[in-house]
């Protein structure tokens, strides 16, 4: 099956549970039904089948098809902790509409039909602020949001339009072209993952939204375009012999800046939003490293990198959700013991965090590893080595506070099931009463499914390495006209205006 | 330059300078919609009518659904600080580095009358883009730098296929309903389109302690 029919059915089910948003019940039963609907096509995608529509090209591929069974899992995670917070909306047609426009946006083979596409999926995303009753501040902070997708699609579509034709007659110096299309498009992808200095409006919408929606704006979205826009440099200036090290220096700047201010920045702040926020934004500086270490090998590693992001990065804040809705505060200093009175928390946080700092062999840590000794090199290559390891400091915060005697924490709801007998004179009431007993268990364990998702994505199961480094041969193939030249003839940033090879 | 094609362009970038001027919301989305509509027929030769009346319905459609979320507004949007001609200046000035670059650095395929019109409406985006302070003149804003942007873009490699209209039709209807939604909950708010002072959202009772205090 090609990917047609998930696209169809994640659209369609969320325009149909954005009609009936008025309705609480059926807005829930449609956007679960939507994203359930989606998992099964996401499982059925054939791997090898493609579609074309004229000149634009539908195609499958085996990370295609990982990349939207772990998003919809990821979407179905994110919708029902958010239904378990207790007073926070969830945003369902929001989350099928982004995952929707994502997979359009893997299956075109066209970069520039991809790049807006993939700006469409971040234009969608913003309306989660909005969804299903919004306000002032969730309006201001969705069109901050909005303004960001939309100049990073602006640089996007630049950058393809410009290199993306006949470049045989090239009047400037092909590394001004290519060293800006370069930074265009890397500046486009840094800003969609709200990277440090482009942070102020991811910053402010953990402010408005719940951390179960955060996840879908920062990630969700904004991994598909990081993907087309990594398989497009790699593609346009992989095998260029243009010197781009003050480009390539400066996305690297942008990526080790946002890896180590935002451990800092996540260690600093008190409210758990925050922390995700900037756990997010920390981690995507790692993949940022993708766009500097260019080369095949290092492509697989980002793509890879990636699938964690979205993974490790939903759970994490599935898991702060889960905290808000079980003590009901999301201030760090208020949740001392927080371990002690919550055994499933404890353990989704554990496999959290193996997951995000990865153990030596895990296909995650290996591309992490990978990634930092092909971006860096020199005296720097072992500081960033250190470096990526810093959310451990946050992490480590975490732990001492939940391990400590607990100060303000009231015991709450109990966290262990509470489950009465069936009562079929009246199920529907029986279900309503079921649920509202367990929502802090719910929330709790799909926080532990996410993170158990997470260690096996960052494991390397199902195949993710191997699917990542096909995906980038594919992405990275060159495909345009551009002054390649022979290998070992002279690097063109020598070369006169108007002269290639 | 072709005479005509030079008068859509000349009509479309009217249309940007009416959008970031005018204080009447349903003005400034009415400029706003010439240029969704227009800028579709910035091209020579011109698109394959299917491409072409995608592209069109998703314009009329993202003009739609931003007439309806200002549709019964009395209060007025920012508009310019500058004023009309200093706007007319702006964009002027953008059209003329666009006609000075024509393919930036290579020959281009499409026409010299797109890329002034899109480095036009690139220019005049930027003001409510950077300094915006209500909701609707960001979302036009924002709306001016994609057509101009895709303006370039069909400058550059010239006239788009009708399946990459298909795209780029549903970029356009995207983005237009996803600003209207935020009009439409700033509105739901009451009041005025601007953009809120505090960030925070008043926090639920339940992100409080309840006890052991």
């Amino acid at each position: 099956m090609t990917v047609t029919p998930y696209l169809v059915a994640s659209l369609g089910f969320a325009a149909l549970t954005w009609m009936v948003r008025g309705r609480r019940e059926a807005y829930v039963a449609s956007g679960v039904a939507g994203l359930v609907a989606t998992l099964f096509l996401a499982l059925l995608l054939d791997p090898a089948a493609s579609i074309s529509f004229g000149s634009i090209e539908l195609a499958g591929s085996a990370y295609l098809r990982l990349f939207l069974l772990a998003a919809t899992l990821v979407g179905i995670g994110l919708a029902l902790s958010g239904l378990a917070g207790e007073s926070r909306d969830h945003g369902a047609p929001v989350i099928l509409a982004t995952l929707g426009i994502g997979g359009l946006t893997l299956g075109l083979a066209d970069p520039l039909a991809g790049v807006m596409a993939g700006s469409a999926a971040g234009a969608v995303s913003a309306v989660i602020t909005v969804v299903p009753t919004g306000d002032r501040a969730g309006a201001t902070a969705g069109i901050r949001g909005l303004r960001a997708v939309a100049i990073a699609a602006a640089l996007g579509i630049g950058a393809t339009a410009w290199i993306g034709r006949d470049l045989s007659d090239l009047q400037a110096q092909p590394v001004v072209v290519y060293g800006l299309a370069y930074l265009a498009m890397a500046g486009a992808v840094a800003i969609r993952f709200g990277a440090i200095p482009f942070h102020l409006w991811a910053a402010r919408l953990t402010d408005v939204i719940p951390e179960s929606a955060l996840p879908v704006v920062t990630v969700l979205a904004a991994a598909p375009f990081a993907i087309v826009g990594a398989g497009w440099i790699e593609a346009s200036t992989g095998s260029l012999l243009v010197d781009l090290g003050t480009e390539r220096g400066l996305v690297l700047a942008v990526a080790v800046g946002s890896v180590v201010m935002a451990a800092i920045a996540a260690l600093l702040q008190d409210e758990l939003e925050h922390v995700v926020g900037y756990s997010i934004v920390g981690d995507a500086g790692v993949a940022l490293l993708g766009l500097v270490a260019l080369g095949p090998e290092s492509g697989g590693a980002m793509l890879t990198w990636i699938l964690l992001l979205v993974v490790g990065r939903a759970a994490f804040a599935a898991w702060a959700a889960s905290v808000r809705a079980s003590f009901g505060t999301g201030r760090i200093s208020e949740l001392y013991g927080w371990m002690t009175r919550a055994p499933i928390l404890t353990a989704a946080f554990g496999l959290i965090v193996v997951a995000a700092i990865g153990v030596p062999g895990f296909a995650a840590f290996e591309a992490r590893s990978l990634l930092v000794g092909r971006a860096v090199e020199g005296p720097l290559a072992p500081l960033v080595a250190i470096a990526v390891l810093a959310p451990l400091a946050y992490y480590g915060r975490l732990v001492s506070v939940g391990v400590g005697r607990p100060r303000y924490l009231g015991r709450g709801e109990d966290w262990r099931p509470n489950v009465e007998p069936v009562d079929l004179t009246a199920p529907l009431a029986w279900w309503r009463q079921t649920w509202q007993r367990n929502r802090r268990f719910a929330g709790s364990v799909v926080a532990l499914a996410l993170g158990l998702l997470a260690v096996a994505t960052s494991a390397g199961a199902f195949g993710a390495a191997e699917a990542s480094a096909d995906a980038a041969r594919a992405r990275g193939a060159p495909v345009i006209a551009s002054p390649t030249g022979d290998p070992g003839s002279e690097p063109a940033s020598t070369l006169e205006p108007g002269g290639t090879d | 330059v072709t005479p005509a094609l030079a008068g859509v362009a000349l009509a479309v970038v009217v249309g940007g300078v009416l959008a970031v001027s005018a204080r009447a919301p349903r003005s400034a989305v009415f400029g706003l919609l010439i240029v969704l509509v227009g800028s579709s027929f910035v091209a020579e030769p011109l698109p394959e009518s299917l491409g072409l009346a995608a592209r069109l319905v998703a314009a009329v459609l993202a003009g739609e659904l931003l007439w309806i979320s200002v549709r019964g507004v009395e209060f007025l949007t920012d508009g310019s600080r500058l004023g009309w001609p200093a706007e007319v200046l702006v964009a002027a000035a953008g059209g003329a580095v666009g006609y000075g670059s024509h393919g930036l650095g290579a020959p281009a395929l499409g026409p010299v009358e797109a890329q002034v019109a899109g480095f036009a409406l690139a220019a005049l985006a930027i003001a409510p883009l950077l300094n915006g302070n209500d909701i609707l003149r960001i979302g036009i804003g924002l709306n001016l730098l994609l057509a101009g942007v895709l303006l370039v873009a069909g400058a550059l490699g010239g006239t788009w296929t009708p399946e990459e209209l298909l795209v780029v039709a549903g970029l356009i209807a995207v983005v237009g309903g996803s600003v209207a939604a935020m009009v439409r909950a700033t509105r739901s708010d009451g009041g005025l389109l601007e953009l809120s002072a505090g960030m925070a959202r008043a926090r639920k009772p339940e992100a409080h302690p309840l006890d052991g205090r």
